[in-house]
């Protein structure tokens, strides 16, 4: 098993050679998952940037075909955890047994030591069981019996759920959510998609034609420019007070941590990169405030009354935050009081 | 219980402060020591009475019993028991005080001295007051109506000289009310029981209370509205708007109200001789046949910043006045006379015009006084208004002779004393001493300075000068040489008195230019003022300085001839009712100068107003317009000149250096980027910020959440979704800006201002014409971009305020009763 170490990815990619192999990628999970062009370049975009991917929605929207379709487009090692309640968290990290012929305790890595890890429905699991995942998906190694194992790169954690509300469910602690650098939703398919996969999917599983386009090198490469994308000042500040504004939002009881802060900007480059830029623009983060810090917050007792989703207080939250921007040169805003009659929400800057 | 004899306790102390005030009617300061007697025996009773919980009425009759007490002991009979009980004697004897206060109050003019009349009733008033408030904020607990009884107070100097009550009095008073006022409310407030924040805590000792915030807001309106409402009203006498309609002239008739102590006489007289419309004031008819003056009031003394009318002291004209004609000299002599004079009623003053020593009045009563030092005729409750009366008088009329016969007054007679006191002016006073050198009689002393406001020596009459007698005045005057009879008048008499002689400047009026037999009709151009010296046995002998040209009805006597007049036309009592009748060689000047003046009677009497007296309002109401559309243009000028600076290429921060990118191969093509980053960058972004002016001046929505992209994406898709040429510019100013912002190279080489411009045209086509007119003339960018800044301004200056109050407090003494156990 070759180690790759996190560091040694390259650099800036020609134009051309990023979008080709992006494009590529896209594509292929394209031909089995249709009209969902946004979703699946979210999805790449959160491998780009090295995170790990939530997918939720209620049953039967193809949540498990994105994430296979992802990992079989890139030729890389793939393994899938079905989490049953009766999972236990050996399964997933791995566990030394006692081997007769060397008289000596072996370890078998679980699930988790592959390229992409396929977890699908992780909430039906236990958390006891869930919480096996906390060590590798953060630190990408596993710690078995006081044996710390590394694991490969790019490593990439797809995870497929049902809403919490759904029946025989646990919801997934706030630890392993913070994990996840992106939660997002299938989303029915709109009528003609639905009608073209009746046409395309009524005999054959599209899944079992695909063949991969990219391999662990590639995604390596794309991995390494993604991360000499530009970010501008403006921008981080941007960031920060997103999430800022989450944790003073009175509708929230927990706000975004500072990972999620890495994160979003982590996604942002990729989603700029895969956008055909070298620069990331404030539009990259308000498109995925709502995938990358979503998941993560706690809305009050008093927002949940009101039946505010978090989805909505994040969107409220960036349609209220201004732009950093240098007073003396544009001091207005001439909007209409928003509906409900906040005032945007004003960062408190030293 | 403590709280209320504390109250009353600071009762009495307010009642004293507001009575400063009346420090300013006595010439000594025995009322306040009888009045804080009167006022202690007032509070010391209420406490005992509140000691033994009575009732109020009990209160009451035990605080009149002390003042009686304290009056009985102030101002005794002699048949009194034990000194303060009073007997029928005593109440018999404050009966006679009360009637004789009432003649004293009206022969005596400010300050009053200490007569046993005045002082009671001072007392007894005081005392009154002080039984007043405490029964309103012990008894009744409503100090606020205290005030009034205290005004009352007040009232008394006001109503004695109208113009000029000294104003710290009345600040002590003020600040009387004030304590009574929040000692109340500090004690109103105790007995609610603990004060408390609103946030959950105590006030601390040191802290203000939370109450008392809206109190000071209040204060602060109520302030302003105070300040405010008086200048706008027109009715007031220093109103904003009266002042703008100076240029007018105002339509009243001349007064020279209030009392007859204290009113600027010099003021009033530049006030009349400027006025354009001249009105009758007076009708004389004399049995005389060339009547000096007719005279009204007299300022006599001299202090730094000039004569000043000093209060008139005197017996009433019905009784029986000094006679002249019994004392009789060689070379004067004297001639009983009869007047009388027709007062319109447009001169509304305390004084009445008369001949200098009158000796018999008719049809005046008896509240008309006549002072024989000042020699004018005066009340201190009537007026001149409408008035008409006649009057014995003597004219005396002297002789050079008999005026160099008279000696220098003895250096300690108290009128001596008073009536040559001059403030220090060296220059003067240097002068002076060059005049009288050699001249060996007083008469001649006088003579050698009265001749030297002649024409010769450049001296020449002008109404339009600088009016004011002090010191620098006269300086100014003796500098330029240019004046009217107020200088003239002031500064014979300055110099005079300088010269060790008694002198004053008498007013009234000349013999006007509207004679017919032996009436006079004198308006208010022949207001005047001239000097009046005093000589031994001789008494007060009028000179008249001013230039007679200048004066219609100027007369000249023989001891004080006409100084400009050639020698052979001396006149002797002679009178110039006209300027024609004076020399034709001076003529010439003499036209410009009248006709400056306005005092031609011609002038007067006729229709071609002068061109200086032509009204000013049109001017001002153009130059208010002009003023106004400035002002209302200031915001689009501001705009134009952004717009210009933007449109401008940013100067190149760095200069390419083209050597070093020269191309090193050949054959290989260079594309060299001549546009500087920097420049580029700054080039968008004063293209975007224009873009957002513009968005604001057209009434698009401008959102500080939007990124540029979405912003231009939002105009393409909106107001300009019809014009494709200016979506896709927006597009661009969009794209520039944000690179410009968030990119590692800005975009160059792009024409931006070709963008806006496409832009700025598709926006306005597509406004309403309202919305354009109001782009172009008030843009509303600017007026944001401002209150903005007055807002950021504002607030900052509250918080900085805030920061520095906290940081004072920590330095309040009260913070120190802190620790005090509570």
């Amino acid at each position: 098993m070759t180690q790759q170490t996190w560091d040694d990815v390259g650099g800036l990619l020609p134009y051309d050679e990023f979008h080709a192999a992006s494009d590529a990628i896209v594509t292929n999970i394209e031909q089995v998952i249709e009209g969902k062009t946004a979703t699946v370049r979210l999805a790449l975009a959160v491998l780009l940037a090295e995170g790990h991917l939530l997918i939720e929605d209620v049953p039967g929207v193809g949540k498990t075909k994105l994430a296979k379709a992802l990992a079989r487009s890139i030729d890389c090692s793939v393994r899938r955890i079905q989490f049953t309640p009766d999972l236990l968290p050996s399964d997933v990290t791995g566990v030394s047994v006692y081997n007769q012929e060397t008289h000596d305790f072996e370890f078998r890595p679980g699930a988790v030591f592959a390229n992409l890890v396929v977890g699908d429905e992780i909430n039906r699991a236990s958390p006891k069981t869930q919480s096996a995942l906390l060590e590798c998906m953060e630190e990408r190694q596993v710690t078995v019996d006081g044996v710390t194992y590394q694991l490969q790169t790019p490593f990439m954690v797809i995870a497929t759920q049902n809403p919490i509300e759904m029946e025989g469910t646990y919801p997934l602690p706030e630890a392993q959510r913070d994990r996840f650098t992106a939660r997002i939703a299938m989303g029915y398919p709109d009528p003609t998609a639905e009608l073209a996969m009746l046409d395309g999917h009524g005999a054959v599983d599209p899944l079992s034609g695909l063949r991969p386009v990219s391999d662990a090198d590639t995604v390596r490469r794309l991995i390494g420019h993604v991360r000499q994308v530009h970010v501008a000042d403006a921008v981080k500040q941007y960031a920060v007070d997103l999430v800022t504004a989450t944790r003073e939002s009175p509708d929230l009881r927990l706000g975004a941590s500072p990972r999620c802060t890495l994160q979003l900007l982590r996604t942002a480059r990729a989603v700029a990169a895969l956008d055909g830029r070298d620069y990331v623009l404030p539009d990259d983060l308000q498109v995925l405030a709502v995938p990358v810090l979503a998941h993560r917050i706690i809305p009050t007792a008093d927002a949940q009354l009101a039946r505010r989703t978090t989805d909505a207080i994040v969107a409220d939250l960036v349609h209220r935050l201004p732009l950093p921007h240098d007073r003396k040169r544009s001091p207005y805003d001439t909007r209409p009081q928003s509906g409900n009659g906040r005032a945007p929400f004003e960062p408190r800057r030293p | 219980m403590i709280a209320h004899r504390n109250l009353g306790l600071v009762a009495a102390g307010a009642t004293l402060l507001a009575s400063a005030p009346l420090s300013a009617i006595f010439a000594s300061w025995t009322w306040l020591v009888q009045a804080v007697i009167a006022v202690a025996a007032v509070a010391a009773a209420a406490a005992l009475a509140r000691l033994g919980r009575t009732p109020l009425w009990v209160q009451i009759l035990a605080m009149v019993g002390g003042l009686m007490l304290a009056l009985t002991w102030l101002f005794p009979s002699g048949a009194e028991l034990l000194a303060v009980l009073p007997t029928p004697a005593t109440f018999g004897h404050f009966a006679e005080l009360l009637g004789s206060s009432v003649e004293d109050m009206r022969s005596h003019g400010v300050k009053v001295p200490d007569t046993d009349p005045l002082l009671f009733i001072t007392v007894l008033g005081i005392g009154g007051v002080a039984v007043l408030v405490d029964v309103l904020c012990v008894g009744l607990r409503r100090p606020a109506l205290a005030g009034l009884p205290m005004l009352a107070i007040y009232s008394v100097p006001v109503a004695v000289y109208v113009d000029s009550v000294p104003p710290v009095p009345f600040v002590i008073g003020a600040a009387g009310f004030l304590w009574l006022l929040v000692t109340d409310n500090v004690d109103r407030v105790r007995r609610f029981g603990r004060r408390f924040t609103g946030d959950g805590r105590d006030v601390d000792v040191w802290e203000a209370s939370p109450l008392s915030a809206a109190g000071r807001r209040l204060a602060v309106v109520g302030l302003a509205v105070a300040v405010l409402v008086p200048l706008a009203v027109p009715g007031m006498t220093v109103g904003l708007m009266s002042t703008l309609n100076s240029g007018v002239g105002s339509g009243g008739g001349p007064g020279f109200g209030g009392s007859p102590g204290r009113v600027d006489l010099f003021a009033a007289l530049s006030g009349q001789l400027n006025q354009s419309q001249v009105t009758n004031l007076v009708t004389v008819t004399t049995t005389e046949k060339d009547p000096f003056y007719l005279r009204f009031g007299v300022a006599d003394d001299l202090r730094t910043d000039g004569f000043r009318v000093r209060g008139p002291n005197g017996r009433r004209v019905n009784d029986e006045l000094p006679d002249p004609s019994r004392r009789s000299l060689p070379g004067v002599e004297r001639t009983r006379q009869r007047a009388t004079v027709q007062v319109s009623r447009d001169l509304n003053m305390p004084l009445l015009p008369v001949y200098a020593e009158p000796v018999d009045f008719a049809d005046l009563n008896n509240n008309w006084f006549y002072d024989p030092t000042l020699q004018v005729v005066f009340s201190n409750r009537e007026n001149s208004r409408g008035r008409e009366y006649s009057f014995d008088y003597v004219r005396s009329s002297y002789t050079p002779q008999a005026l160099r016969r008279a000696q220098p007054l003895p250096a300690d007679l108290p009128l001596r004393r008073q009536q040559t006191a001059t403030p220090d002016v060296p220059e003067v006073r240097a002068l002076v001493g060059e005049l009288i050198r050699g001249a060996r009689t007083e008469y001649d002393k006088v003579r050698a300075i009265y001749d030297y406001f002649s024409e010769d020596n450049g001296f020449s009459y002008r109404l339009s000068t600088e009016q004011g007698t002090s010191g620098q005045a006269i300086l100014d005057f003796l500098e330029n040489k240019v004046g009217y009879c107020q200088q003239y008048a002031a500064a014979l008499a300055w110099m005079v008195r300088d010269a060790g002689i008694p002198a004053r400047v008498a007013f009234g009026f000349t013999n006007g230019s509207r004679r017919s037999d032996n009436t006079l009709t004198l308006t208010n151009r022949n207001l005047h003022a001239w000097t009046e010296v005093y000589f031994d046995q001789i008494g007060w002998v009028p000179f008249d300085a001013t230039p007679a040209y200048g004066v219609p009805g100027s007369t000249r006597s023989a001891w004080a001839p006409d100084v400009d007049a050639p020698e052979e036309t001396t006149p002797q009592g002679g009178t110039s009712d006209t300027p024609d009748e004076t020399d034709p060689s001076t003529e010439a000047e003499q036209g410009p100068n009248r006709f400056e003046e306005g005092a031609d009677p011609g002038a007067l009497s006729g229709s071609d107003t002068p061109a200086a007296q032509r009204p000013r309002w049109p001017w001002l109401v153009a130059a208010g317009v002009m003023a106004l559309l400035l002002l209302l243009a200031v915001p689009a000028l501001r705009r134009l000149a952004l717009r210009r600076r933007r449109a401008r290429p940013a100067p190149a921060v760095r200069s390419v250096d083209a050597p070093d990118v020269a191309p090193s191969g050949a054959g290989q093509p260079v594309t060299m980027v001549v546009t500087d980053p920097d420049r580029a960058r700054a080039d968008a972004h004063a293209a975007w910020d224009e873009l957002i002016d513009t968005l604001v001046d057209y009434r698009v929505r401008v959102d500080r959440t939007e990124t540029p992209r979405a912003t231009a994406e939002r105009l393409a898709r909106e107001p300009l979704v019809a014009h494709t040429d200016a979506a896709s510019a927006a597009r661009l100013l969009g794209r520039a800006e944000e690179r410009a912002r968030y990119a590692r190279d800005p975009l160059t080489g792009e024409p931006l201002p070709a963008a806006l411009r496409k832009v700025r045209g598709a926006l306005a086509e597509q406004a309403g014409r309202r919305t354009r007119l109001m782009a172009s003339a008030l843009p509303p960018s600017v007026l944001y971009r401002w209150r903005t800044a007055i807002a950021d301004t504002s607030s900052r200056l509250v918080n900085s305020g805030g920061q520095l109050r906290r940081r004072l407090l920590r330095f309040s003494p009260r913070r120190l009763i802190a620790t005090r156990p509570r």
